[in-house]
């Protein structure tokens, strides 16, 4: 009968309830490949710089546009997230933090500062710049 | 919500699942069907309802799910008293594996409301209404709640989970332990094998052909950690491969859905800091 | 999930195959790597703590310089050195993280190994392109 039927897959992202352990890691990857992608806007805006022609003027016109600041916005958050995520995994690497509750607490510690961080940045940022 | 212990119920309800399409990367012959709903018990005021994966090898068709309603104050507290209510009185065609039904053997692991615990010490009250009941996730369902662990089990007996001893057992005794020695089994020893974390684990999704899991990584750290075992060095050589150990990436779902309460994430941390620590 | 599209002519073991369970599990064995790989991820994540903050704090001090201002910062030496060892240290982490995740998500053994091909020289080709300015911009 139905033997050569393949046996179905039980479903598991599709669902598995969403938690602060696997939200936070995917967002530690999801920041990491925007880094990434930031990262070659990064070192475009360098060359920019030392070629001296119109390319800087009008990489420097976008990021002054509200598409470039956003992006610039989310290139910070990503940053400050990547960063402070990235400080709970080197202490995880040594053995700390592992009770339950120090991983509940350090997950919203993380995503705290990187908010905080976040907004500190823009609003030096904007203050010193005017 | 700030967890203290792996035993509590979050009270976070939304999102309940990730914003992935319902079929994506699924196989046809994997594609969740709607299901039947039974009827509601005659004159019962507190009605449970659970919607529970169902899969007949023999019908042919796809896996569903079924929604059933349970008379409570027919039925004990626990979602195993419900599922074999069902089994005895609504469905007898319904599959699931249960033995101690007190959270020893691990045989009743399921992914329940999304996580992964074991029906047997998993409250009804402290259940999502309607409540989901699932088989635990990517594994080839058998039947019904019964997913097919030889993979697993295989991975298992992969890391050669007995004693490996090269001096001579004493002629007159045991290989004795120091109390301090025995300690650093502790955390371990008490895994009974459910695979609720290797099958709320992401990455074993992704490469569960050839990462570990949690559950086995657990086990390998046992030997490691075992006073007695004379091979530390031969199993280190045959964890350090980006794969087997290092597809770890340190999520933690398995920390978190434990219904033991241990911590599988820490144990691979430590061997990971051991395969380091002989490095430099 | 991970039945689905695996099908790869490298595959010993093809799903429906009649392999043993053990078989499947041991695979290829142990490749005896992996530590280096996590041990670097590690080194450059610490080298970038300081690195990144850094440049944060450098953007937002120059965010309103013109160009000509910004030569003059970049052609500091002691700027140069120090964002040249961000290039080396970014993009050897990216190459490291990028790594990971195409590992994790691409099955088919060969496109897995022509994007990881990729993936090593853009990182590469990054970061020799952003020495080289910081370099140019010093000695000029």
């Amino acid at each position: 009968m139905p033997s050569s039927r393949p046996r179905p897959r039980s479903p598991d992202v599709r669902i598995y309830k969403p938690q602060l352990t696997s939200v936070l890691s995917i967002a530690h990857r999801a920041t990491g490949v925007l880094l990434s992608a930031g990262s070659v806007l990064l070192v475009a805006w360098l060359v920019a710089v030392a070629d001296g022609s119109n390319a800087y003027a009008a990489l420097d016109g976008f990021l002054r546009s509200w598409i470039g600041i956003i992006l610039l916005v989310g290139w910070t958050f990503s940053l400050f997230y990547h960063l402070c995520n990235g400080i709970r995994h080197l202490s995880w690497d040594m053995d700390f933090g592992f009770e339950l509750a120090s991983i509940y607490l350090s997950g919203w510690l993380v995503v705290s500062a990187s908010v905080v961080l976040t907004l500190a940045t823009w609003i030096i940022g904007m203050a010193a710049g005017r | 919500m700030l967890i203290r212990s792996s035993k509590q119920v979050s009270r976070w309800r939304r999102p309940r699942r990730f914003p992935v399409p319902p079929a994506s990367g699924t196989s046809p012959a994997s594609r969740i069907e709607q299901g039947k709903t039974w009827p509601e018990p005659q004159g019962a005021t507190r009605v449970r309802h659970l919607r529970i994966f169902r899969y007949d090898p023999e019908s042919g068709n796809n896996p569903r799910v079924d929604t059933f309603a349970i008379d409570r104050d027919k039925c004990g507290p626990m979602l195993l008293d419900a599922l074999i209510k069902i089994k005895n009185e609504i469905d007898p065609t319904f599959a699931f594996r249960r033995s101690c039904r007190e959270g020893i053997c691990g045989s009743c692991a399921m992914n329940i409301d999304g996580t992964n615990w074991l029906a047997c010490i998993r409250a009804l009250d402290e259940m999502n209404e309607p409540a989901t009941v699932y088989p635990l996730n990517n594994m080839d369902v058998v039947k019904d709640l019964v997913g097919d662990q030889a993979h697993l089990f295989a991975q298992l007996h992969s890391i050669k989970p007995w004693l490996r001893t090269r001096t001579p057992a004493p002629a007159n005794s045991e290989r004795l332990q120091s109390p301090e020695e025995r300690a650093k089994l502790d955390g371990d020893y008490e895994c009974i094998l459910c695979f609720c974390c290797t099958s709320g684990c992401p990455s074993h999704w992704w490469n569960g052909d050839r990462f570990l899991g949690p559950a086995v990584l657990l086990q390998a750290h046992r030997w490691l950690v075992d006073s007695r075992d004379e091979a530390t060095d031969e199993r280190l050589d045959e964890l350090e491969d980006p794969f087997k150990l290092y597809r770890c990436h340190t999520i933690l779902n398995c920390t978190r859905t434990c219904p033991k309460g241990l911590n599988p994430g820490k144990k691979i941390a430590e061997i990971k800091l051991m395969i380091q620590q002989r490095r430099s | 999930m991970s039945d689905w599209n695996r099908e790869d002519p490298l595959d010993r073991n093809p799903p429906g195959g009649r392999a043993s369970p053990l078989r499947r599990a041991i695979g290829l064995g142990s490749s005896g790597s992996g530590a280096h790989h996590w041990w670097l991820q590690r080194v450059t994540a610490v080298a970038l703590v300081p690195l990144s903050i850094w440049l944060v704090a450098s953007l937002i001090a120059h965010a309103r310089d013109g160009q000509q201002d910004l030569l003059a910062w970049l052609g500091r030496p002691a700027v140069a050195v120090t964002m040249a060892a961000l290039w080396v240290i970014l993009f050897w982490h990216m190459k490291l993280g990028l790594r990971v995740i195409v590992e994790d998500y691409v099955h088919a053994d060969r496109m897995k190994f022509a994007i990881l091909i990729v993936v090593d020289l853009v990182s590469l080709a990054l970061m020799a392109i952003g020495v080289f300015t910081n370099l140019y911009l010093a000695l000029h």
